[in-house]
């Protein structure tokens, strides 16, 4: 039980780390606990930490904590994992069993890693068109946005603060863009740095944050609700600090 | 439909697409994907023609994506905030909270408040929206498995 047990903390960690809500991932474990023989689970779950007790049938209590560092959005593990808890309601697996499938939905598929440069690039220039941008501002705006993510590579060894490594996003968009402003190739920077905030903005974090206030998880969303406002306050930061450079050095 | 809303309906949908692939969303996950973000700002244009106040119309868009993410969570498996988010993409207020910036930037104290009520008044529409039909749907769907299993 023991063992089991630990498995379901992986699955309820790993779900968190691929970006699930709070809701959903207090029910799965509760739910792999109970099919696993637990009598009674008692689980409390935020986005940054989960502790979780189960009592055994055979007077056993079991508790264990799990911090969570990291969080992004995996759908594809996700739905892995997902998939695993059905199977362990539904069947009696074994713990092996359970050890493979595990291993196997955190080693999914994954795009390789130059596609997300691709996509920077593309979503920049696809949002600078969007807001009515012309064909020289959206082709700027897609180096700009392969830049952009260049950028997160070099400073993501450096910098592991999230909001910080968005002020620098934003930073390195800007000063690009204004620096296209001096060649003269396009007006202004508007539709480049939009185009470019669409990929930092945190929309994302705060519409999930509000699915997990009114859904009742009101510490994880408040923290969630934080951290989008901090980031916005980081983009404009970022905008903030290269534009008052910009007017002394350009 | 203009030129204009033509090009905003397929830059839409690309950007969606891109949110998607770094999402890692795949197979018919992302086919799913892809056709709510090219839904959302068709519906959004059309709706313009006869609905002045955006807000509104974010709220009437966010609410009608959100059913279909639902439905569709149920139909592929997979959670719903994922069609919700990255079909949702275009109608994020990015320009609106740039100007917001920009004019804080320039010290247009007034433009940056009616700039800034506007972004916090569009983003709570959207988020008004998707909590409304995400109550709705729980409520549905309670009502359902309760009749399923007494």
């Amino acid at each position: 039980m023991k063992k089991l047990f630990s498995y379901a903390m992986d699955i309820g960690e790993q779900m968190l780390i691929s970006g699930a809500e709070v809701h959903r991932v207090e029910e799965s474990v509760t739910r792999i606990c109970n099919a696993l023989g637990a009598v009674r689970v008692d689980v409390f779950i935020i986005t940054s930490s989960m502790v979780v007790t189960v009592h055994t049938n055979d007077g056993e209590i079991y508790t264990q904590t799990r911090r969570i560092m990291s969080s992004g959005i995996d759908i594809e593990k996700l739905h892995g994992l997902n998939q695993l808890s059905r199977e362990i309601c539904e069947k009696n697996l074994s713990a092996e069993e359970i050890e493979t499938k595990l291993n196997a939905a955190i080693n999914c598929k994954k795009y390789p890693i130059w596609w997300e440069f691709v996509c920077y690039a593309v979503i920049a220039g696809a949002f600078t068109l969007f807001f009515g941008g012309t064909a020289i501002e959206t082709l700027i705006s897609l180096l700009v946005g392969f830049a952009v993510r260049c950028s997160i590579s070099v400073f993501n060894r450096l910098i592991t603060n999230k909001i910080f490594s968005k002020f620098i996003s934003t930073a390195v968009a800007t000063f690009l863009a204004l620096i296209a402003v001096k060649f003269g190739w396009i007006p202004n920077v508007d539709k480049i740095i939009i185009g470019n905030i669409m990929t930092l903005i945190p929309g994302i974090g705060l519409i999930n944050a509000l699915r997990d206030l009114f859904t009742g998880d009101s510490i994880a969303g408040l923290l969630r609700t934080i951290e989008a406002v901090l980031t916005a306050l980081a983009i404009a930061a970022g905008y903030f600090v290269i534009a008052v450079l910009g007017e002394f050095i350009l | 439909m203009t030129l204009t809303e033509i090009i905003q309906i397929i830059s839409g949908f690309v950007g969606s697409i891109g949110f998607a692939i770094l999402f890692n969303i795949r197979g018919k996950r992302l086919v799913v994907t892809g056709i709510g973000g090219f839904a959302s700002w068709f519906i959004f244009v059309i709706l313009s023609w006869y609905i002045p106040s955006e807000p509104i119309i974010y709220f009437i868009v966010a609410c009608g994506i959100s059913i279909y993410a639902e439905v569709m969570a149920r139909v592929v498996k997979a959670p719903t905030t994922t069609f919700i988010i990255s079909s949702l993409i275009p109608l994020v207020p990015g320009g609106s909270l740039y100007y917001t910036m920009a004019n804080a930037f320039e010290g247009n104290l007034k433009v940056f408040l009616q700039r800034g009520v506007y972004t916090l008044e569009l983003a709570a529409a959207l988020a008004l929206g998707i909590i409304v039909s995400t109550a709705v749907a729980k409520i549905i769907y309670g009502t359902i498995n309760k009749r399923q299993k007494p």
